[in-house]
């Protein structure tokens, strides 16, 4: 293995981190407002359908031409993957129904809601026609000329994995210097201190789930289109639940979750790049792929004792209003 | 020992059984939501330019039109069956086991494994043989998830939806290498050796004059055994007792001397073994070999059935027959509809969401009502109420990180 | 406070009127046709027993129930109050009996929190400006700490604070000395005087008499939802007031039964483990030891760890020579050890289960009751629980009612009847009767000294002196996981007092 190898696997894992970290902000919203949020993968699988939808038809049909077409393709995985979001929202805060529960239902659904919008929309019901428009991959100057082949790394990047590093600023203002996130973060550690100072509970939660299902949309538009360039069912591969493990490895930190995300994002690139590195050649090929996996039970296992989740996520809030 | 003031006798037969009214709420909880459901899938129905009322009567008609078509939904229904039943074992303990596919997919090689390397066994002993192995192969498979819940407290959720992708990969290595098939020049898809005759399982269809294509087989009996099984072990054995206080309140579990930890892994074990049956009706009826097309997502069907039957061992065989007839109506819709047949899967949708909400919405009034009726006047504590208001039921399930649940 | 400073104070227009309030919840009434006055600058306390209805007509003032009928007048004008909003709006805050402060957050945070001064949030500013509060009406409180490493009369005051931070010119204590020592009670005065003698007008619900009687300058007694007197402190005495509370002629102390002690049946030996550090106390058969302290000192996790609840660090528990330090909570029950919890919903039932599958909790393993392979026998569990109903009068329409249903009396009976059904050695019991009318202690208190009788062991763990001192044949106090002295049971309330607070007194025995 040379490091040019390295380099791709980098480049890979910059990728998975961009999927991972946007999902993982969006949970993030979510639980510190207390709601607790498995169906980020169902989410991310929404903006797979729909990206993909999206990206051909304002590129293609409406002839928006680069970088607008795929710019709204990601914008409508955003919205739809909000959309989605809403039926968890209204089960667990307004219905008050378990929140795994419904997360699970929404997963289940997600599945089935995806198949229907393919057929409609490709006319086949598990995939897309394959180079969907993309946006154009840039190319970071300066870090991409490091020798050795790691500057490999810096090629060829979607530009929305910039954006993704460059989240982790507005979020982490909008939680702790704004008086929006003061509330939002009242609601998930103590509603009833909350709502007894007049704010309504249910209204920053909603924003927090619609937020958590734009987010995890906007993070399978991307893998959509700018990764696979095309709608395959089954893509998702359990990110948007790798997802949630970086959130509970980063202790709901947005700064933390980026660390978090980009372990996992590596673990993603060992079975595709680093395969023949000498510590794994020797294993047959389907136990590598279980190496993200492994990674991920581990991270969690072992972490378990030592994060602090917000105090009053999963638990639905009885009082005040349903609405 | 009474106390002064007026005497209410301490126990008081009710007028009406309990468990029938339980029974009626339940029964009109789900027709609310079956009607709910039936209304918002005609609405994308017509949307789509069609007529409800035919592609739902095409739907019915379809799956009963004949003992053929009832048999295929009774197939569907089976390996449902088991799936429901080992989520609904975990769930009742207040544990989310999403890790049922990896499990049966688990039990499955270990299936194949003793069907191939067990062949010495004589008559029955063979099969018999098979199906413990797989219940074997899923119990271990749980077992993992249980282990890292019990000693690590990380939540099941997330470990057992990682070990399905293990579970994955470990078919695909066992199909690859170990059970890969020694027939020599043979042109096939990538699959097992096919297993001796005696290792599968009779197809009693011919039974009911059904033909062979619907795999109908004694593991419908035997699956409804399984729910027969789980319901004595959750109204009448100890550990279901023990199960649901876990599940209810595991503080006061604890205090009552009951050991959390112990509880919750023979939960996972018990549903370990369901859960590797579930893969026994295309192993052992169906294909006879373990092929590399397997079926697949059985696992997470499993679990909406569990919730379409609301956990209850009787509603979830209730509930996978529905089930079936619901795939079956995916034939009807591609046949006499131009629906899209992905339509039905969003019906399902549908179907669970809707019961999974009305579900909550029933219970909660229930009690409330209950509370009105049945509590006593004192019940109303003023310290008390804010906190009832505000911790509300006793729940299972809570966030990402917890011990006991 | 006496008659001459309060007449030149309070003005005689009434500030508030609580006109035939009603309120009623699934199943009982509340509030049935309450009238409450209150004047400009005075301390009205409003008692009652637990569901007299104090909390419910103070959240209706507050806007947090609407009432089913009646009308609230303010400054001589009706209002509406639909929400806590309103309320603040209109100059009331009140303050609860269970504190709601975000733990996380900053003392300042928890002010602000939905009164900030706009979508950015300014930190010094605001730190600032609550400082200046504080220190206007001379609270002692740090804007910058966080609310989880707060003492309780700190974090009382930050939902004073709150309060103030709003303008309210009525302020509402719900309980507010429950959670204080006898020293954090008589800051809490000054610091309530103070707001008097600034303008504010003060509802001070309590069921501590001699507090009301020194605090208050009018008591209103609430009984089963509707007033039964008004009266002041010079009028009245804590007897008369109980039994107007009650309905009927109070005791305040039963009749000990005679002490005969037996053997120690109980030996903590320097304990420690979360908040214990360095715990060791004694229990005799036939002896009842009350552990007298506020709560938060270690109560619950001493409790706990003898039950094999908690994580044992250091030390050892015995019983009865055996050490069970470290044993499964099933070992320690079958040696002879009965618990009842604190939280009789956290440790204690299963809501969600029946009342027959409550009783049998704890002694579902018992030969009795299930056999080998683990099958219940329902009919005997069914005939304990009406055995357990039957002796202990407990309230329900029949057992397979939810224990959920049952009020919070009843469950504490029904819990009782559970654990004294097994006999005992040791019987360890946590804040009983937490929560629970007059009846009902009487009958837990009746109880738990009917074990003593019997020649058992009893560890008493009350954040109530009345309880402590009514039950106990010997005092310890508990201050910051130590046993900090040891009384006997007629010494004088000051001096547990200071063992509370951790002044090691001398023994006395």
């Amino acid at each position: 293995m040379d490091l040019g190898d390295l380099g791709a696997a980098i480049a890979i894992a910059f990728t998975y981190f961009t999927i991972i970290y946007i999902t993982g902000l969006g949970g993030l919203y979510s639980e510190r407002s207390g709601i607790v949020n498995i169906g980020l993968e169902g989410m991310m699988i929404i903006g797979t359908v729909t990206g993909s939808w999206g990206t051909g038809f304002f590129t293609n049909d409406l002839g928006w031409g680069q970088p607008w077409g795929p710019l709204m393709g990601l914008l409508v995985g955003f919205i739809a993957g909000g959309l989605f979001a809403l039926i968890h929202a209204v089960a667990t805060i307004t219905f008050r129904v378990d929140q795994i529960v419904s997360g699970v239902v929404i997963n289940l659904v997600a599945i089935g809601l995806a198949r229907f919008l393919s057929q409609l929309f490709f006319d086949q019901a598990t995939q897309s026609a394959p180079g969907q428009p993309k946006l154009s991959p840039i190319t970071i100057p300066g870090l991409s000329s490091l020798p050795w082949g790691l500057g490999s790394a810096f090629e060829q990047l979607s530009p929305m994995v910039i954006v993704a590093f460059l989240l982790v600023i507005p979020v982490w203002y909008s939680l702790n210097r704004m008086r929006w996130g003061l509330r939002l973060r009242s609601c998930g550690e103590n509603p009833e201190a909350t709502r007894s100072l007049g704010v309504r509970v249910a209204e920053y939660r909603y924003q927090g789930v619609l937020l958590s299902g734009a987010l995890a949309g906007l993070a399978g538009a991307f893998l959509a289109i700018e990764v696979s360039e095309f709608w395959r069912e089954g893509q998702t591969q359990g990110l948007g639940f790798i997802a949630l493990a970086a959130l509970i490895l980063s202790n709901w930190n947005p700064i933390r979750l980026m660390g978090a995300a980009f372990l996992f994002g590596f673990a993603q690139a060992i079975p595709l790049r680093l395969d023949d590195f000498f510590l794994f050649s020797w294993a047959p090929p389907q136990v590598i792929r279980m190496i993200p996996y492994v990674v991920t039970i581990v991270a969690i296992a072992g972490f378990v004792g030592k994060v602090r989740p917000p105090a009053a996520a999963g638990r639905a809030y009885e009082g005040g209003s349903a609405l | 020992m009474a106390t002064e003031g007026t005497a209410i006798p301490a126990v008081r037969r009710r007028a009406k059984p309990r468990w029938l009214e339980g029974f009626l709420v339940q029964g009109g909880a789900l027709i609310v939501a079956f009607l709910l459901s039936l209304l918002i899938g005609a609405i994308i129905i017509m949307l789509l330019g069609e007529s409800p009322l035919a592609v739902y009567s095409s739907i019915v008609t379809f799956a009963f039109r004949d003992a053929d078509s009832f048999g295929q939904v009774l197939t569907i229904a089976t390996p449902l069956i088991f799936s429901a039943l080992a989520v609904a074992v975990c769930f009742k303990g207040g544990l989310f086991n999403i890790g049922v596919e990896g499990q049966y997919l688990v039990g499955m090689v270990t299936a194949t494994w003793a069907a191939l390397k067990l062949d010495f066994l004589p008559g029955p002993l063979l099969v018999i043989a098979v199906l413990i192995f797989a219940m074997l192969g899923g119990m271990a498979f749980a077992g993992i998830a249980g282990a890292l819940k019990v000693k690590t407290g990380a939540h099941e959720v997330v470990t057992t939806i990682m070990l399905n992708g293990i579970a994955v990969s470990f078919l695909g290595w066992a199909l690859n290498g170990p059970l890969k098939f020694t027939e020599e020049g043979v042109a096939t898809d990538l699959r097992s050796d096919k297993f001796l005759d005696n290792a599968l399982i009779p197809n009693i269809g011919s039974w009911f004059g059904i033909r062979s294509s619907a795999d109908l087989s004694l593991l419908l009996p035997l699956a409804i055994v399984c729910a027969g099984l789980v319901w004595f072990l959750f109204k009448r054995m100890r550990l279901g007792y023990e199960a649901r206080a876990v599940g209810s309140s595991p503080g006061s579990a604890r205090a009552g001397g009951i050991s959390i930890g112990a509880v919750q892994m023979k939960l996972f074990l018990i549903s370990g073994a369901l859960a590797g049956l579930v893969g026994m009706q295309q192993l052992l009826v169906d294909k006879g070999a373990l092929v590399q097309n397997y079926e697949a997502q059985l696992g997470f069907t499993g679990i909406a059935v569990a919730f379409l039957g609301q956990n209850n061992p009787v509603g979830i065989v209730f509930a996978a027959i529905f089930w079936g007839v619901l795939s079956r109506g995916e034939t009807a819709l591609q046949i006499d509809t131009d629906v899209p047949r992905e339509f039905m899967i969003v019906l399902q949708g549908i179907f669970i969401m809707t019961v999974v909400i009305v579900y909550q919405v029933t219970r909660r009034w229930a009690a409330r009502r209950q509370l009105a009726r049945e509590g006593d006047v004192e019940r109303f504590d003023d310290s008390e109420a804010e906190i009832d208001e505000s911790r509300g039921e006793q729940a299972s399930g809570g966030g990402l990180i917890g011990g006991g649940g | 406070m006496n008659d001459a400073d309060e007449a030149g104070r309070a003005s005689a227009s009434p500030l508030v009127v609580l006109d035939g309030i009603t309120k009623r919840f699934p199943g009982v009434v509340a509030n049935d046709d309450v009238s409450l006055e209150l004047r400009a600058g005075e301390v009205h306390a409003l008692i009652g027993e637990n569901g007299a209805g104090k909390s419910t007509l103070m959240r209706v003032l507050y806007g947090m129930y609407p009432a089913d009928a009646g009308r609230i007048v303010l400054r001589g004008q009706e209002q509406r109050i639909a929400s806590p909003r309103d309320a603040i709006a209109n100059g009331i805050g009140m303050v609860h009996q269970h504190f709601v402060l975000v733990d996380p957050f900053t003392v300042t945070e928890n002010v602000i929190l939905g009164d900030e001064d706009g979508p950015i949030l300014d930190t010094e500013a605001a730190e600032a400006k609550v400082a200046d509060l504080a220190a206007s009406y001379g609270f002692t409180i740090d804007p910058g700490a966080t609310v989880e490493d707060l003492s309780v009369g700190e974090e009382q005051r930050v939902e004073i604070l709150k309060a103030l931070y709003r303008g309210v010119e009525i302020l509402i204590l719900d309980e507010p000395t429950a959670v204080l020592t006898p020293a954090e009670t008589q800051d809490l005065f000054e610091n309530l005087r103070r707001l008097i003698a600034d303008g504010k007008s003060i509802v001070f619900i309590s069921h501590k008499l001699d507090e009301v009687l020194e605090i208050a300058d009018r008591i209103t007694v609430l009984r089963r939802g509707a007033v039964v007197g008004e009266t002041t402190p010079d009028r009245t005495d804590k007897r008369q007031l109980a039994e107007m509370m009650v309905g009927r002629p109070v005791l305040f102390r039963l009749d000990k039964p005679e002490s005969h002690l037996g053997d120690t049946v109980l030996r903590v030996d320097d304990l420690r483990g979360g908040r214990l550090k360095g715990l060791s106390l004694e229990v005799r058969a036939g002896e009842i030891v009350g552990v007298a302290g506020v709560e938060g000192n270690g109560q619950r996790e001493l409790a706990e760890a003898i039950m094999g609840l908690g994580t044992i660090e250091g030390g050892s528990v015995s019983l009865g020579g055996s050490d069970l330090s470290g044993e499964s909570t099933q070992e320690i029950r079958n040696a002879g050890v009965a618990f009842i919890p604190e939280d009789r919903h956290e440790q204690g039932l299963v809501l969600n289960m029946t009342l027959w599958e409550n009783a049998v909790l704890g002694r579902h393993d018992d030969d009795d009751f299930s056999g080998v392979g683990g099958f219940l026998f329902i009919k005997r569990i069914k005939e304990l629980a009406s055995r357990l109903v039957e002796r202990f009068d407990v309230r329900a329409r029949s057992i397979d009612v939810t224990a959920g249903t049952l009020s919070g009396g009843n469950q504490q009976k029904l819990i009782l009847a559970r654990e004294l059904e097994t006999a005992p050695k040791l019987l360890v019991a946590a804040q009983p009767t937490r929560g629970l009318d007059v009846g009902a202690i009487e009958f837990v208190w009746r109880q738990i000294l009917e074990q003593k009788a019997e020649g058992r062991g009893v560890l008493l763990i009350s954040a109530e002196l009345d309880e402590i001192y009514a039950l106990s044949d010997r005092i310890v106090t508990l201050y910051e996981g130590r046993i900090t002295g040891e009384f006997a049971p007629d010494a004088p309330a000051d001096e547990v007092g200071r063992g509370m607070l951790g002044d090691v007194a001398a023994v006395e025995s």
